[in-house]
């Protein structure tokens, strides 16, 4: 269970950032318009962001979630 | 069983009246500083020296980038050593390991409100960073990848690190033992918790290492892909951040480490293996560091742009020579502090031309002397409009830093008999060096690198500017010395 939600938590991280750098931000190309420069949804630097953290915060779930308890 | 007798380790909630007066100091520094960026919030960045490149011959960029670079470089040793630590197996080094990551944090931080007040609104620039920002850019990179990575990761590091002592200390009675109950998170030391630890840690090393070099380059490329701004546009900007970073951090942690094993009189676990391990890796990064140098300035005044070979020719022979040479100088006589301690004792190693005594007092004068001209120079009555600083006159610099030079080689035999000693030598000058550094390759290419067809410009940085870095300063020491006497700042040891 523990190395599942750590799991979840690296897959929700990185996803995160893929999504929020390639589709959400402002897009990749030769700049032609104003529209090179603000990102295509607010705040979508800001979800990079939180994807960077959910992925280093895997680790305290991993450390903190508490072992099953055998039968 | 614990008993009511038994003491917190390395000094922690014993409170004596020397750290009190420590404190009282770096608050008073502190809100020195503070007081300084009050006037400049209120009176906007006209009370800095900061001024428009060009038309108003001055640097947008000065002392808070500058420090914001210095600082960032400063927190590559915490993390990078206790990566290093845990992925090479460097059990010598483990004592250091809890000092360099706080070193990293505290350095992050600092980083951070570096920043905040070269923004003349940071509350606006904030929000907009993280609602408009563009993450392909390296600017972005570098608040993404430093501040919230970084950052984030060495606490993560530092927090999951610290469960066994706070543990092992939450077992002891005293006013702290909720806090280390909460630090402990239900941490027993069990060899199964144990081995998850290590796991956990041995991941976070491998995540951590590409994305401190990745971080520290991306602040180099902030730099180095302005093809637009002779003396930043260069493939060598993003190594060579990476390795001073790896100088100014690993300089400072020779020091931190030093005073420790002062203070806490720890000679054994803080033994002379380890300055000599970091001494010669900062040697080794320093070789590194001027070789980069070397090549970057050939290749600039060899092959150059014409505007290039002038801001080359600014740094070596002009108004930033005396810097320049200083940081060069001052490099040098770290490398050769580091070394001493190995050269052969048949060889005498002494300066016999001038008396050590005299050649201290000419140092503490020259120290004192470069204080009261700052001070003199940069009272808020002095500065009352855009530019009237100005350098000083260039013998003066060179005075200084001649005096300088005659200080440092007086103390080299004390440096050839201990490795302690010149490890804190050469990380107090690499440091010097480091600041030195970067504060070259953020103004002379400003006042002097421009393009366009205008005259060479001039920074003065102001009383403000010193007064919020003296500040920020204060703020990082005010933060090392509050958490030692809360937290053990070394891994508390087996036996407890």
């Amino acid at each position: 269970m523990r190395a599942a939600w750590t799991l979840l938590l690296v897959l929700v991280g990185f996803g995160l950032q893929a999504v929020s750098y390639f589709f959400l931000a402002a897009p990749l190309g030769v700049p032609s318009s104003p529209v090179y420069s603000d990102p295509r949804l607010p705040f979508a630097p800001a979800l990079f962001i939180l994807g960077v953290m959910l992925v280093f915060l895997a680790a305290v779930v991993y450390e903190l979630l508490p072992e099953r308890s055998s039968p | 069983m614990a008993t009511r007798t038994e003491t917190l380790p390395y000094g922690v909630g014993r409170f004596t009246a020397g750290w009190w007066l420590l404190l009282a100091v770096l608050a008073v520094l502190v809100g020195w500083g503070l007081y300084a960026y009050s006037r400049q919030l209120a009176e906007g960045l006209v009370v800095t020296g900061l001024r428009d490149i060009g038309s108003m011959a001055g640097a947008a960029w000065g002392l808070y980038i500058a420090f914001d670079i210095y600082f960032v470089g400063v927190s590559f040793a915490g993390i990078t050593m206790a990566a290093l630590i845990r992925l090479l197996r460097l059990e010598e080094l483990r004592p250091v390991s809890r000092m360099a990551e706080l070193l990293t944090i505290v350095a992050l931080i600092l980083a951070a409100f570096s920043v905040l007040p070269d923004l003349g609104q940071p509350v606006r620039g904030i929000v907009n960073l993280l609602r408009y920002a563009r993450p392909q850019s390296p600017f972005f990179g570098t608040f993404t990848l430093v501040i919230s990575g970084y950052l984030f990761a060495s606490l993560v590091y530092f927090y999951l690190d610290g469960r066994r002592d706070a543990a092992l200390l939450a077992r002891i009675p005293s006013p702290l033992q909720g806090f280390y109950r909460l630090w402990a998170a239900g941490y027993r030391d069990t060899p199964a918790e144990r081995e998850r630890h290590h796991r956990t840690a041995f991941w976070l090393a491998i995540a951590i290492v590409p994305l401190l070099v990745t971080a520290h380059s991306t602040l180099g490329f902030v730099f180095g892909i302005q093809s637009g701004r002779p003396g930043w546009f260069s493939t060598l900007q993003a190594p060579a951040f990476v390795v001073m970073a790896g100088v100014s951090g690993i300089g400072l942690l020779l020091v931190i480490a030093a005073v420790f094993r002062h203070v806490l009189g720890e000679r054994e676990r803080l033994h002379e293996g380890i300055f000599r391990w970091l001494g010669g890796l900062l040697a080794l990064l320093v070789l590194v560091y001027l070789y980069f140098t070397v090549a970057e300035l050939l290749t600039t005044t060899y092959t150059g742009h014409e505007v290039e070979v002038r801001l080359t020719l600014a740094l070596l022979n002009g108004p930033y020579a005396w810097l320049f040479w200083v940081s060069m100088g001052a490099l040098v006589l770290a490398l050769a502090s580091l070394v001493l301690p190995y050269v052969p004792s048949l060889v005498p190693v002494r300066v016999p031309s001038f008396q050590p005594a005299f050649a201290r007092a000419a140092g503490l004068a020259a120290a004192g002397a470069g204080l009261v001209l700052m001070i003199y120079r940069h009272s808020p009555r002095l500065v009352p409009v855009a530019g009237a600083g100005g350098p000083e006159p260039e013998w003066v610099g060179w005075v200084l830093a001649g005096l300088a030079v005659v200080f440092v080689l007086s103390w080299f035999p004390l440096f050839a008999r201990s490795v302690v000693a010149a490890g804190v030598a050469g990380g107090l000058l690499v440091n010097v060096a480091a600041v030195g550094k970067r504060l070259l390759i953020v103004v002379p290419s400003q006042t002097h690198g421009t393009l366009l067809p205008y005259g060479p410009g001039s920074y003065t940085p102001t009383w403000v500017e010193y007064s919020v870095v003296a500040g920020l300063f204060a703020l990082g020491t005010l933060l090392y010395t509050l958490f030692v006497k809360v937290f053990p700042i070394m891994e508390v040891a087996e036996e407890r």
